[in-house]
Protein backbone atom coordinates (compact mmCIF):
# COMPACT_ATOMS: atom_id res chain seq x y z
CA UNK A 1 0.00 0.00 0.00
CA UNK A 2 1.12 3.54 -0.65
CA UNK A 3 1.22 4.32 3.05
CA UNK A 4 3.05 6.93 5.08
CA UNK A 5 5.31 4.15 6.46
CA UNK A 6 7.05 3.80 3.09
CA UNK A 7 9.54 6.51 3.93
CA UNK A 8 12.64 5.74 1.85
CA UNK A 9 13.69 8.82 -0.14
CA UNK A 10 10.98 11.17 1.16
CA UNK A 11 12.22 14.70 1.64
CA UNK A 12 11.63 17.44 4.18
CA UNK A 13 12.43 15.66 7.44
CA UNK A 14 15.44 17.67 8.57
CA UNK A 15 18.50 16.39 10.45
CA UNK A 16 18.65 13.01 12.15
CA UNK A 17 18.39 13.40 15.90
CA UNK A 18 21.79 11.85 16.51
CA UNK A 19 21.74 12.75 20.21
CA UNK A 20 18.77 10.39 20.80
CA UNK A 21 21.43 7.78 21.25
CA UNK A 22 20.78 6.08 24.59
CA UNK A 23 21.18 2.33 24.97
CA UNK A 24 18.06 0.28 25.55
CA UNK A 25 14.65 1.64 26.39
CA UNK A 26 13.93 5.29 27.07
CA UNK A 27 11.16 4.66 29.60
CA UNK A 28 9.82 1.78 31.68
CA UNK A 29 6.54 1.77 29.76
CA UNK A 30 8.43 1.14 26.49
CA UNK A 31 10.20 -1.90 27.93
CA UNK A 32 6.88 -3.16 29.25
CA UNK A 33 5.19 -2.87 25.85
CA UNK A 34 8.08 -4.85 24.37
CA UNK A 35 7.72 -7.54 27.07
CA UNK A 36 3.95 -7.74 26.62
CA UNK A 37 4.39 -8.29 22.90
CA UNK A 38 6.90 -11.07 23.51
CA UNK A 39 4.83 -12.86 26.15
CA UNK A 40 1.15 -12.27 25.36
CA UNK A 41 -1.38 -14.87 24.25
CA UNK A 42 -2.36 -14.66 20.59
CA UNK A 43 -4.54 -16.24 17.91
CA UNK A 44 -2.85 -18.76 15.64
CA UNK A 45 -3.43 -16.69 12.49
CA UNK A 46 -1.26 -13.74 13.59
CA UNK A 47 2.15 -13.26 11.98
CA UNK A 48 4.97 -10.73 11.94
CA UNK A 49 3.77 -9.55 8.54
CA UNK A 50 0.20 -9.11 9.75
CA UNK A 51 1.55 -7.03 12.66
CA UNK A 52 3.58 -4.89 10.28
CA UNK A 53 0.58 -4.34 8.05
CA UNK A 54 -1.61 -3.39 11.01
CA UNK A 55 1.01 -0.84 12.09
CA UNK A 56 1.00 0.58 8.55
CA UNK A 57 -2.76 1.07 8.90
CA UNK A 58 -2.41 3.53 11.80
CA UNK A 59 -3.71 6.97 10.86
CA UNK A 60 -0.84 8.71 8.97
CA UNK A 61 -0.70 11.67 11.36
CA UNK A 62 -0.41 9.30 14.33
CA UNK A 63 2.18 7.22 12.49
CA UNK A 64 4.51 10.18 12.21
CA UNK A 65 3.89 11.73 15.61
CA UNK A 66 3.17 9.06 18.19
CA UNK A 67 6.05 7.40 20.07
CA UNK A 68 7.30 4.18 18.51
CA UNK A 69 6.29 1.70 21.22
CA UNK A 70 3.00 3.54 21.66
CA UNK A 71 2.30 2.58 18.05
CA UNK A 72 3.07 -1.04 18.90
CA UNK A 73 0.58 -0.91 21.75
CA UNK A 74 -2.08 0.66 19.56
CA UNK A 75 -1.40 -1.93 16.84
CA UNK A 76 -1.74 -4.92 19.15
CA UNK A 77 -4.91 -3.45 20.66
CA UNK A 78 -6.37 -3.12 17.15
CA UNK A 79 -5.30 -6.67 16.26
CA UNK A 80 -6.96 -8.03 19.42
CA UNK A 81 -10.18 -6.19 18.63
CA UNK A 82 -10.09 -7.37 15.02
CA UNK A 83 -9.60 -10.96 16.19
CA UNK A 84 -12.50 -10.69 18.62
CA UNK A 85 -10.39 -11.14 21.77
CA UNK A 86 -11.15 -7.65 23.05
CA UNK A 87 -13.89 -5.14 22.30
CA UNK A 88 -13.87 -1.38 21.85
CA UNK A 89 -16.46 -1.21 24.66
CA UNK A 90 -14.13 -3.03 27.05
CA UNK A 91 -11.36 -0.61 26.21
CA UNK A 92 -13.65 2.40 26.57
CA UNK A 93 -14.88 1.21 29.97
CA UNK A 94 -11.52 -0.26 31.01
CA UNK A 95 -13.32 -3.30 32.27
CA UNK A 96 -13.63 -6.84 30.94
CA UNK A 97 -17.13 -7.76 29.90
CA UNK A 98 -18.18 -11.36 29.39
CA UNK A 99 -16.02 -14.46 29.74
CA UNK A 100 -12.31 -14.59 28.94
CA UNK A 101 -11.59 -15.69 25.38
CA UNK A 102 -10.32 -19.24 24.92
CA UNK A 103 -9.59 -19.58 21.21
CA UNK A 104 -5.98 -18.45 21.29
CA UNK A 105 -2.53 -19.61 22.36
CA UNK A 106 -2.17 -18.69 26.06
CA UNK A 107 0.49 -16.26 27.29
CA UNK A 108 4.02 -17.49 27.95
CA UNK A 109 4.66 -19.20 31.29
CA UNK A 110 7.56 -18.39 33.64
CA UNK A 111 9.26 -21.65 32.64
CA UNK A 112 9.17 -20.68 28.95
CA UNK A 113 10.98 -17.33 29.42
CA UNK A 114 14.64 -18.44 28.99
CA UNK A 115 13.84 -20.28 25.74
CA UNK A 116 11.75 -17.35 24.50
CA UNK A 117 14.57 -14.84 25.07
CA UNK A 118 16.92 -17.04 23.03
CA UNK A 119 14.41 -17.87 20.30
CA UNK A 120 15.20 -16.68 16.79
CA UNK A 121 12.44 -16.95 14.24
CA UNK A 122 13.56 -18.18 10.86
CA UNK A 123 11.71 -17.56 7.65
CA UNK A 124 13.15 -20.12 5.26
CA UNK A 125 10.74 -22.07 3.15
CA UNK A 126 10.60 -24.04 -0.06
CA UNK A 127 9.32 -22.27 -3.15
CA UNK A 128 8.92 -25.62 -4.88
CA UNK A 129 10.83 -24.39 -7.93
CA UNK A 130 14.32 -23.23 -8.85
CA UNK A 131 15.08 -19.51 -8.56
CA UNK A 132 14.34 -17.64 -11.78
CA UNK A 133 17.30 -15.25 -11.46
CA UNK A 134 21.02 -15.73 -10.86
CA UNK A 135 23.64 -13.49 -9.29
CA UNK A 136 24.68 -10.92 -11.90
CA UNK A 137 21.31 -10.84 -13.68
CA UNK A 138 19.81 -7.47 -14.47
CA UNK A 139 16.29 -7.15 -13.05
CA UNK A 140 13.64 -4.49 -12.87
CA UNK A 141 11.11 -3.96 -10.13
CA UNK A 142 7.40 -3.65 -10.73
CA UNK A 143 6.49 -0.09 -11.71
CA UNK A 144 3.18 -0.15 -9.88
CA UNK A 145 2.25 0.02 -6.25
CA UNK A 146 1.11 -3.22 -4.61
CA UNK A 147 -2.15 -3.15 -2.62
CA UNK A 148 -2.03 -4.32 0.99
CA UNK A 149 1.22 -5.20 2.74
CA UNK A 150 4.39 -5.38 0.66
CA UNK A 151 8.13 -5.12 1.20
CA UNK A 152 8.80 -3.51 -2.17
CA UNK A 153 9.64 0.08 -1.22
CA UNK A 154 8.21 2.80 -3.48
CA UNK A 155 11.57 4.50 -4.08
CA UNK A 156 12.82 1.63 -6.27
CA UNK A 157 9.64 1.02 -8.25
CA UNK A 158 10.37 0.60 -11.93
CA UNK A 159 14.13 0.85 -11.37
CA UNK A 160 16.65 -1.64 -12.80
CA UNK A 161 19.36 -3.20 -10.66
CA UNK A 162 21.65 -6.23 -10.47
CA UNK A 163 21.10 -9.36 -8.40
CA UNK A 164 24.00 -9.52 -5.93
CA UNK A 165 22.80 -12.46 -3.79
CA UNK A 166 20.29 -15.28 -3.88
CA UNK A 167 19.26 -15.78 -0.23
CA UNK A 168 17.30 -19.01 -0.53
CA UNK A 169 13.51 -19.22 -0.42
CA UNK A 170 11.80 -17.13 2.27
CA UNK A 171 8.21 -16.71 3.44
CA UNK A 172 6.56 -14.19 1.11
CA UNK A 173 5.43 -11.22 3.25
CA UNK A 174 2.62 -9.87 1.03
CA UNK A 175 0.78 -13.20 1.19
CA UNK A 176 1.78 -14.01 4.76
CA UNK A 177 0.26 -10.74 5.99
CA UNK A 178 -3.05 -11.89 4.53
CA UNK A 179 -2.86 -15.32 6.16
CA UNK A 180 -1.27 -17.41 3.39
CA UNK A 181 2.15 -18.79 4.22
CA UNK A 182 4.18 -19.71 1.14
CA UNK A 183 7.81 -19.22 0.20
CA UNK A 184 9.42 -17.50 -2.76
CA UNK A 185 13.01 -16.94 -3.88
CA UNK A 186 14.57 -13.99 -2.06
CA UNK A 187 17.34 -11.94 -3.63
CA UNK A 188 19.42 -8.96 -2.64
CA UNK A 189 19.43 -6.51 -5.53
CA UNK A 190 21.98 -3.70 -5.86
CA UNK A 191 20.77 -0.42 -7.36
CA UNK A 192 23.13 2.35 -8.45
CA UNK A 193 22.18 5.36 -6.32
CA UNK A 194 22.11 7.56 -9.45
CA UNK A 195 19.71 5.16 -11.20
CA UNK A 196 17.24 5.96 -8.42
CA UNK A 197 18.16 9.60 -7.80
CA UNK A 198 20.24 11.15 -10.62
CA UNK A 199 21.51 13.86 -8.27
CA UNK A 200 22.88 11.37 -5.70
CA UNK A 201 26.18 12.60 -4.30
CA UNK A 202 28.36 9.49 -4.64
CA UNK A 203 29.03 8.32 -8.21
CA UNK A 204 29.63 4.73 -7.07
CA UNK A 205 27.18 4.57 -4.19
CA UNK A 206 24.62 1.78 -4.15
CA UNK A 207 21.46 0.82 -2.36
CA UNK A 208 21.03 -2.89 -1.61
CA UNK A 209 17.47 -4.12 -1.14
CA UNK A 210 16.13 -7.60 -0.34
CA UNK A 211 13.38 -8.44 -2.85
CA UNK A 212 11.15 -11.44 -3.48
CA UNK A 213 11.01 -12.96 -6.94
CA UNK A 214 7.48 -11.80 -7.81
CA UNK A 215 8.58 -8.16 -7.33
CA UNK A 216 11.04 -8.61 -10.19
CA UNK A 217 11.12 -9.12 -13.93
CA UNK A 218 14.08 -9.45 -16.29
CA UNK A 219 15.47 -6.02 -17.26
CA UNK B 1 -15.32 -10.54 7.83
CA UNK B 2 -11.89 -11.85 6.88
CA UNK B 3 -9.41 -12.23 9.71
CA UNK B 4 -6.95 -10.11 7.75
CA UNK B 5 -9.12 -7.21 6.61
CA UNK B 6 -7.14 -3.98 6.13
CA UNK B 7 -10.17 -1.67 6.08
CA UNK B 8 -11.54 -3.19 9.28
CA UNK B 9 -8.24 -2.67 11.12
CA UNK B 10 -7.90 0.91 9.85
CA UNK B 11 -11.40 1.62 11.19
CA UNK B 12 -10.51 0.06 14.57
CA UNK B 13 -7.40 2.26 14.76
CA UNK B 14 -9.54 5.37 14.25
CA UNK B 15 -11.98 4.27 16.93
CA UNK B 16 -9.32 3.28 19.45
CA UNK B 17 -7.83 6.71 19.19
CA UNK B 18 -10.69 8.30 21.09
CA UNK B 19 -11.04 5.56 23.72
CA UNK B 20 -7.50 5.27 25.05
CA UNK B 21 -5.92 7.66 27.59
CA UNK B 22 -3.70 10.30 25.94
CA UNK B 23 -0.43 9.49 27.75
CA UNK B 24 1.43 6.37 26.50
CA UNK B 25 2.28 5.20 30.03
CA UNK B 26 -1.38 5.45 31.03
CA UNK B 27 -2.53 3.79 27.82
CA UNK B 28 -0.23 0.89 28.62
CA UNK B 29 -1.52 0.64 32.17
CA UNK B 30 -5.16 0.64 31.06
CA UNK B 31 -4.58 -2.01 28.39
CA UNK B 32 -2.32 -4.21 30.50
CA UNK B 33 -4.83 -4.48 33.34
CA UNK B 34 -7.64 -5.23 30.90
CA UNK B 35 -5.58 -7.89 29.11
CA UNK B 36 -4.55 -9.44 32.43
CA UNK B 37 -8.20 -9.59 33.49
CA UNK B 38 -8.98 -11.43 30.26
CA UNK B 39 -6.08 -13.88 30.59
CA UNK B 40 -4.30 -12.59 27.49
CA UNK B 41 -1.24 -11.40 29.44
CA UNK B 42 0.28 -12.60 32.72
CA UNK B 43 1.68 -9.71 34.77
CA UNK B 44 4.17 -11.90 36.68
CA UNK B 45 5.53 -13.25 33.40
CA UNK B 46 5.94 -9.72 32.00
CA UNK B 47 7.88 -8.70 35.14
CA UNK B 48 10.13 -11.75 34.93
CA UNK B 49 10.70 -11.40 31.19
CA UNK B 50 11.88 -7.78 31.63
CA UNK B 51 14.38 -8.91 34.29
CA UNK B 52 15.88 -11.65 32.13
CA UNK B 53 15.95 -9.59 28.96
CA UNK B 54 17.58 -6.47 30.42
CA UNK B 55 20.65 -8.50 31.44
CA UNK B 56 21.16 -10.39 28.21
CA UNK B 57 21.00 -8.58 24.87
CA UNK B 58 22.96 -5.46 23.95
CA UNK B 59 25.70 -4.12 21.65
CA UNK B 60 28.43 -5.69 23.79
CA UNK B 61 27.55 -8.91 22.02
CA UNK B 62 28.12 -7.42 18.59
CA UNK B 63 31.39 -5.88 19.83
CA UNK B 64 32.55 -9.32 21.01
CA UNK B 65 31.91 -10.77 17.54
CA UNK B 66 33.83 -7.88 15.92
CA UNK B 67 36.82 -8.21 18.27
CA UNK B 68 36.99 -11.97 17.65
CA UNK B 69 36.84 -11.39 13.88
CA UNK B 70 39.73 -8.90 14.16
CA UNK B 71 41.92 -11.41 16.00
CA UNK B 72 40.90 -14.73 14.44
CA UNK B 73 40.79 -14.84 10.64
CA UNK B 74 39.06 -18.22 10.56
CA UNK B 75 36.29 -16.89 12.76
CA UNK B 76 36.05 -13.80 10.55
CA UNK B 77 35.56 -16.03 7.51
CA UNK B 78 32.81 -17.93 9.32
CA UNK B 79 31.17 -14.69 10.50
CA UNK B 80 31.06 -13.30 6.96
CA UNK B 81 29.85 -16.58 5.46
CA UNK B 82 27.19 -17.45 8.02
CA UNK B 83 26.56 -14.84 10.69
CA UNK B 84 23.89 -16.95 12.37
CA UNK B 85 26.24 -19.92 12.84
CA UNK B 86 28.98 -17.58 14.14
CA UNK B 87 26.77 -15.92 16.76
CA UNK B 88 25.69 -19.37 17.91
CA UNK B 89 29.33 -20.11 18.80
CA UNK B 90 29.00 -17.28 21.35
CA UNK B 91 25.56 -18.34 22.61
CA UNK B 92 24.06 -15.10 21.27
CA UNK B 93 20.94 -16.67 19.77
CA UNK B 94 17.84 -14.49 19.94
CA UNK B 95 15.51 -12.11 18.18
CA UNK B 96 16.75 -11.07 14.75
CA UNK B 97 19.56 -13.65 14.84
CA UNK B 98 17.91 -16.20 12.56
CA UNK B 99 19.40 -14.80 9.35
CA UNK B 100 22.35 -12.55 10.32
CA UNK B 101 24.42 -11.11 7.46
CA UNK B 102 27.69 -9.34 8.32
CA UNK B 103 29.04 -6.63 5.99
CA UNK B 104 32.77 -5.91 6.05
CA UNK B 105 33.92 -2.31 5.78
CA UNK B 106 37.13 -1.80 3.78
CA UNK B 107 39.19 1.29 2.86
CA UNK B 108 37.14 1.38 -0.38
CA UNK B 109 33.63 0.59 0.85
CA UNK B 110 31.48 1.84 3.72
CA UNK B 111 28.28 0.00 4.66
CA UNK B 112 25.24 1.63 6.23
CA UNK B 113 22.14 -0.22 7.50
CA UNK B 114 18.57 1.12 7.56
CA UNK B 115 15.01 -0.18 7.51
CA UNK B 116 12.96 2.27 5.45
CA UNK B 117 9.65 0.40 5.87
CA UNK B 118 9.68 -0.21 9.64
CA UNK B 119 12.53 -0.80 12.10
CA UNK B 120 14.22 -4.17 11.40
CA UNK B 121 17.40 -4.50 13.45
CA UNK B 122 19.60 -7.38 14.68
CA UNK B 123 18.43 -7.00 18.27
CA UNK B 124 20.15 -10.08 19.63
CA UNK B 125 23.61 -8.70 18.79
CA UNK B 126 23.05 -4.91 18.90
CA UNK B 127 20.31 -4.58 21.55
CA UNK B 128 17.29 -2.32 21.29
CA UNK B 129 17.74 0.14 18.39
CA UNK B 130 18.47 3.78 19.19
CA UNK B 131 15.53 6.20 18.77
CA UNK B 132 16.93 7.81 15.62
CA UNK B 133 17.08 4.42 13.85
CA UNK B 134 13.29 4.09 14.16
CA UNK B 135 12.41 7.68 13.31
CA UNK B 136 11.30 9.13 9.99
CA UNK B 137 14.32 11.35 9.28
CA UNK B 138 16.82 8.48 9.29
CA UNK B 139 14.51 6.04 7.50
CA UNK B 140 13.70 8.58 4.76
CA UNK B 141 17.19 10.02 4.25
CA UNK B 142 19.69 7.18 4.78
CA UNK B 143 18.95 5.69 1.34
CA UNK B 144 18.78 8.97 -0.57
CA UNK B 145 21.52 11.09 0.98
CA UNK B 146 23.69 8.75 3.04
CA UNK B 147 26.73 11.00 2.94
CA UNK B 148 24.80 13.94 4.37
CA UNK B 149 23.35 11.70 7.08
CA UNK B 150 26.83 10.37 7.86
CA UNK B 151 28.14 13.94 8.23
CA UNK B 152 25.43 14.53 10.84
CA UNK B 153 26.99 11.62 12.74
CA UNK B 154 30.45 13.18 12.32
CA UNK B 155 31.56 10.76 9.58
CA UNK B 156 33.17 12.48 6.57
CA UNK B 157 33.88 10.07 3.72
CA UNK B 158 36.34 10.67 0.91
CA UNK B 159 34.67 10.80 -2.51
CA UNK B 160 36.49 7.60 -3.55
CA UNK B 161 34.95 5.56 -0.72
CA UNK B 162 31.77 3.96 -2.08
CA UNK B 163 28.73 3.84 0.18
CA UNK B 164 26.52 0.76 0.17
CA UNK B 165 23.22 1.31 1.98
CA UNK B 166 21.41 -1.90 3.00
CA UNK B 167 17.63 -1.53 3.31
CA UNK B 168 16.40 -4.31 5.61
CA UNK B 169 13.23 -5.18 3.72
CA UNK B 170 13.32 -8.95 4.45
CA UNK B 171 14.02 -11.08 7.54
CA UNK B 172 17.74 -10.89 6.85
CA UNK B 173 19.39 -8.75 9.52
CA UNK B 174 22.50 -6.75 8.72
CA UNK B 175 25.43 -5.84 10.95
CA UNK B 176 28.57 -3.97 9.87
CA UNK B 177 32.05 -5.29 10.65
CA UNK B 178 34.05 -2.07 11.07
CA UNK B 179 37.76 -1.83 10.21
CA UNK B 180 40.23 -2.56 13.00
CA UNK B 181 41.84 0.70 14.16
CA UNK B 182 45.56 1.21 13.55
CA UNK B 183 47.89 0.95 16.53
CA UNK B 184 46.00 -1.90 18.20
CA UNK B 185 48.36 -4.78 17.43
CA UNK B 186 49.09 -5.35 21.11
CA UNK B 187 45.48 -5.05 22.25
CA UNK B 188 43.71 -7.97 23.86
CA UNK B 189 40.37 -9.14 22.45
CA UNK B 190 38.64 -7.48 25.40
CA UNK B 191 40.43 -4.16 24.82
CA UNK B 192 39.50 -4.34 21.16
CA UNK B 193 35.84 -5.00 21.99
CA UNK B 194 35.81 -1.85 24.10
CA UNK B 195 36.73 0.21 21.02
CA UNK B 196 33.71 -1.00 19.03
CA UNK B 197 30.78 1.42 19.11
CA UNK B 198 27.18 0.42 18.54
CA UNK B 199 26.96 2.96 15.71
CA UNK B 200 30.01 1.45 13.96
CA UNK B 201 28.03 -1.80 13.65
CA UNK B 202 25.07 0.09 12.08
CA UNK B 203 27.43 2.11 9.88
CA UNK B 204 26.85 5.57 11.36
CA UNK B 205 30.39 5.52 12.79
CA UNK B 206 33.50 4.52 10.81
CA UNK B 207 36.92 5.35 12.21
CA UNK B 208 37.25 3.80 15.64
CA UNK B 209 39.74 5.24 18.11
CA UNK B 210 42.67 3.30 19.55
CA UNK B 211 42.70 5.34 22.72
Amino acid sequence: MDGIHDLGGREGFGPVEVSADYEGFHADWEERVFAIVRTMGRPSDWSLDWFRHCRELIDPVDYLTRPYYDQWLQTYAAMLVNSGLLSIEEIAQQKAGGPSPTAFAPPLTLEQIPANVRAAQTFDGDAGQAPQFAVGDRVQTSAHGIPGHTRLPAYIRGVAGTVTHYRGDHVMPDDNSAGTKRAEALYTVGFAARDIWPDAEGANDRVQVDLWESYLEPA
Amino acid sequence: MSAHDSDAVAAIHRELHSHLPPEPALRLKALESLLAEKGIVDTAVIDAWVEVYADSVGPKRGAALVARAWTDTEFKTRLLEDGTAALTEFGFEGQGGGHLKVLENTPEVHHLVVCTLCSCYPITVLGIPPAWYKEAAYRARAVREPRTVLREFGVELDADVAVQVWDSTSELRYMVLPERPAGTDEFSEEQLANLVTRNSMIGTDRTLGAS
